[in-house]
């Protein structure tokens, strides 16, 4: 099993060096076949190249036209299967941050709550790939106080490390809520204004957090990004009315994200490759957007 | 007793003559005139002072302060008595006459008698006939006394008061004439009257009488009698300046203020304070030259600078009580003719002074470029505002208009049903498809008789590769895959078993019969080699030229030029049949 474990995780390794290469390709056979379309010559460059790359755009389906990329890779059956997740916390937590954690348990479909007593990450990690865990959540607080989220995908997933502000949990608006239970059908995901490569990226791992859901749910699970800051919102909508009038009703947890960190590898590994990392005393820092456009 | 009396009396008059520029500079003659002096005065008041513990003044090596305590230690209290009798006589004047004089004094004031005593009185007229104010004359009065007292003390506490105190008076008198003559009408007032002093002038010279033929040697009148004068005296000399000064001060304060007028202070207010000046200078200067007198050279300096400090100060402090009115009005009077361009000259003037003195002064820690908490107050931050510059956008807060805005778009994505879910992708196979077994209803194109023939031909050689059912296709890909493979083997590896020969009907090829039982391995083996005879293209028996006989070389030879004859003709022909086309083709070249 490790061995098999570190056989794959080279074997990505190795198609993820190759990508460079791939993607050279890429670009050269899709310039044949615009010249192809256009009648226009093919360019010099490309003329030794020429034939073997025809061959190759006649013999390839629509999986393979797409270069893959490590991203795909590790999401390829991210469509395929459910995601399973297991939420956690840092070591001795409050009892405001274990409530904090149960409320997150509900709003993730198919995720599971564990104390964590003392464990090491790299025990989580393990015992949740034998499981078939997708996906490893910590939550980290300050004082009681929710102040971080590492989101892990699993088989040598990327690690995406979230600071949170703003926290409002569901305890603290239980006496105005006329609802005390919470509907546990797989929600619809909205996610606004992630325009950059990297925004993309923090789309795509938050996204496969959660499963297909049906087209007809009521529930409503918003990503919305604003010069950096993501704002997480839960709401259930009615459609009343015929003049396409939504009602929404805030349920569930609200924070903000703000995303510093984003790892080639899960989150025991500590000399995992970084993708992005924020740099905060960069003087064009308060310029620049990252996430957006 | 009476030789270091003499010594004593003779250092205080030697005292008394020097000058006073000669006591700026440190004299130790000097010092030691004044030591001695200072000794033989504080042993002739010493039987009047009932509570000093000292029973003599100790002088050798003691320092001034240290001699100066002493004289205090001696006179503080005698102060205060005397103080208490002198205002127990201002009360009761009938005691001045219960007093005793002492028997030496008593003589001496026999030997004087009237006459001095009125010529005393007659000089105490002219000198307060040439006293200015009230005040001045009172003083001038206290003084007078003082002073012949301490001119008396000079010479001999003992002996000829009354003499002495004539002879000072004389000098006195002089003095006061040289400070200036005053106005007549200036002397009287309700608190002094010439007529008053005469009369309490000469009660004190009855008691003196009554003393003196009363009792001789009654100690107790003496010592009162002493006491008086020696507090006189003692007054003078040992009390600090400001004591005297108090005393005078207070006394014209009393008596001053109450009755105080605009004519007392401003009709002569030049010469009075000039007088007043004078006296405290002549005061001053007495009691200053004692001091001196009195110290080391190192306090020399030191006493005299207080004495001037002292002096200054009561100048200052008179002329706040006196002429505290004169004050306020120059004061005023000032202020009245500044004008505008002055005011503001002086407004300008104190902001340039502050400013220079904000410059020369060291900078505060918030001016002085970098500062780490070592160089500043503890918790001085919290008072200061600083200003950082931000380099992260802050921290979004959650209002109303936020949420809102949050709240709309969402609506907008659900009516428009655009949501980011995912998506479930079309699987690739993995697998192949399976082969479904289809049955076939078709009526079978080989008949039963091929049938049994086929499986026939499969028992007796196995090797024969049987026609199935499968396609044409598959059959010719599985032959080109054997074939493919009977290579790699023969190329791979030495324990080879070859496959059994798949015969074909159709063609022949040039494989060995041998080659199924063959054990050798096949990279090395022969059998796929083709026999000599296989190979050998000839016919019969075959000679070699030695081995051939006569007959059988011309038969050869003959054999030979057959061919060669035929071959010739053949090439003859050809040639001829190439030559005439050639013919034909040239002519056409040669024409064009």
């Amino acid at each position: 099993m490790i061995r098999r474990t570190q056989r794959l995780k080279k074997e990505y390794l190795y198609r993820k060096s190759l990508e460079g290469k791939e993607r050279v390709n890429y670009e050269n056979k899709r310039k044949i076949r615009e010249a192809l379309q256009e009648g226009k010559p093919i360019p010099t460059e490309l003329r030794n190249v020429e034939a073997q790359l025809r061959r190759e755009i006649d013999l390839e389906d629509e999986n393979t036209a797409v270069p893959r990329t490590h991203i795909d890779d590790e999401y390829a059956f991210a469509a395929e299967k459910d995601p399973k997740i297991l939420l956690t916390t840092s070591r001795n937590p409050t009892a405001p941050l274990q409530r904090f954690v149960k409320e997150l348990s509900i709003v993730f479909p198919n995720a599971q709550r564990m104390n964590r007593g003392n464990q090491v990450v790299s025990e989580i990690i393990e015992s949740c790939r034998s499981h078939d865990f997708t996906d490893v959540i910590l939550v980290h607080e300050h004082r009681g106080v929710p102040d971080g989220l590492i989101v892990s995908h699993l088989p040598y997933g990327p690690t995406a490390y979230f600071g949170l502000l703003n926290v409002v949990t569901r305890h603290e608006i239980q006496d105005k809520e006329a609802v005390k239970t919470m509907p546990e059908a797989y929600p619809h995901i909205i996610l606004d204004n992630f325009n950059t490569k990297l925004g993309e990226r923090t789309a795509t791992i938050l996204k496969y957090l959660f499963p297909v859901p049906k087209p007809d749910t009521k529930r409503i699970i918003t990503f919305a990004n604003k010069s950096d800051y993501i704002s997480f919102r839960h709401h259930i909508h009615e459609k009343q009315g015929g003049p396409k009038s939504v009602t929404l009703k805030e349920i569930g947890p609200r924070f903000e994200l703000r995303l510093y960190q984003i790892k080639l590898g899960t989150v025991d590994q500590a000399e995992a490759q970084t993708e992005w990392v924020i740099r905060p005393y960069m003087n064009t820092t308060r310029k620049r957007k990252f996430l957006s456009n | 007793m009476a030789n270091t009396n003499n010594a004593g009396a003779e250092a205080l008059r030697r005292l008394k003559e020097v000058d006073p520029p000669s006591l700026l500079a440190p004299n130790p003659t000097l010092s030691e005139t004044a030591r001695a002096a200072s000794q033989y005065l504080f042993s002739s008041i010493r039987p009047f002072s009932q509570k000093c513990p000292l029973d003599q003044l100790l002088v050798d090596g003691y320092d001034a302060e240290q001699i100066w305590h002493q004289i205090d230690l001696q006179t503080q209290p005698l102060l205060s008595t005397l103080r208490r009798r002198v205002n127990q006589f201002v009360k009761n004047p009938d005691e001045i006459a219960q007093l005793k004089v002492p028997s030496s004094v008593a003589k001496k004031v026999e030997a004087k008698n009237h006459e001095e005593w009125e010529q005393e009185s007659d000089d105490f007229d002219e000198e307060l006939d040439e006293d200015d104010d009230d005040e001045d004359d009172f003083e001038g009065v206290e003084k007078e006394e003082k002073n012949g007292g301490s001119d008396g003390e000079e010479e001999d506490d003992d002996d000829d008061d009354d003499e002495e105190g004539s002879e000072d008076e004389d000098e006195d008198e002089e003095g006061e004439k040289e400070k200036g003559k005053g106005k007549d009408s200036g002397i009287e007032d309700k608190f002094l009257k010439i007529n008053e002093l005469n009369e309490y002038l000469e009660k004190e010279e009855n008691n003196y009488e009554n003393a003196e033929e009363a009792d001789d040697g009654d100690e107790d009148s003496e010592e009162d009698d002493e006491l008086e004068k020696a507090g006189e005296f003692e007054m003078d000399e040992d009390d600090e300046d400001d004591d005297e000064e108090e005393d005078e001060d207070d006394e014209e304060e009393e008596e001053g203020m109450e009755n105080a007028r605009y004519d007392d202070f401003f009709v002569g207010k030049k010469e009075k304070s000039s007088k007043r000046k004078d006296q405290l200078v002549e005061e001053s200067e007495d009691s200053g030259d004692e001091d001196d007198m009195e110290s080391n050279k190192q306090v020399c300096v030191c006493v005299c600078v207080y004495v001037c400090v002292c002096m200054i100060v009561k100048i200052f402090i008179l002329k706040i009580k006196f002429s505290y009115p004169v004050f306020l009005y120059s004061f005023m009077q000032k202020k009245r003719t500044a004008s505008t361009h002055e005011k503001q000259l002086e407004k300008i003037q104190s902001e340039i002074e502050l400013m220079e003195k904000a410059n020369v002064e060291p900078k505060t820690w918030s001016m002085q470029g970098e500062v780490t908490a070592a160089n500043r107050p503890v918790d001085s931050l919290l008072a200061v505002n600083l200003d950082f510059e931000h380099n992260v956008r802050p921290t979004p807060v959650i209002t109303e208009e936020f949420t809102a805005s949050i709240e709309e778009m969402i609506q907008k994505r659900i009516i428009e049903g655009l949501f980011n879910d995912v998506q479930r992708a079309p699987r690739l196979p993995s697998k192949a498809p399976r082969e479904v077994k289809e049955l076939d209803d078709n009526k079978s194109k080989k008949g039963l008789a091929e049938m049994y023939e086929q499986e026939y031909v499969q028992k007796i050689d196995p090797t024969s590769a049987p026609l199935s059912s499968k396609d044409k296709l598959k059959n010719e890909a599985s032959m080109l895959f054997k074939r493919l493979c009977l290579k790699l083997d023969a190329l791979s590896h030495f324990s080879f078993a070859p496959k059994p020969v798949i015969e074909d009907m159709s063609f022949q090829t040039n494989v060995p019969a041998l080659a199924m039982e063959e054990i050798a391995p096949v990279a090395v083996s022969d059998a796929a080699m083709l026999a000599p005879e296989e190979v050998f293209d000839g016919k019969g028996d075959v000679k070699e030229e030695a081995e051939l006989t006569q007959a059988e070389r011309k038969r050869r030879r003959a054999n030979k030029k057959r061919k060669f004859k035929a071959d010739a003709v053949k090439r003859s022909e050809k040639k001829a049949r190439s030559e005439k086309k050639e013919d034909n083709a040239i002519p056409g070249q040669v024409n064009g």
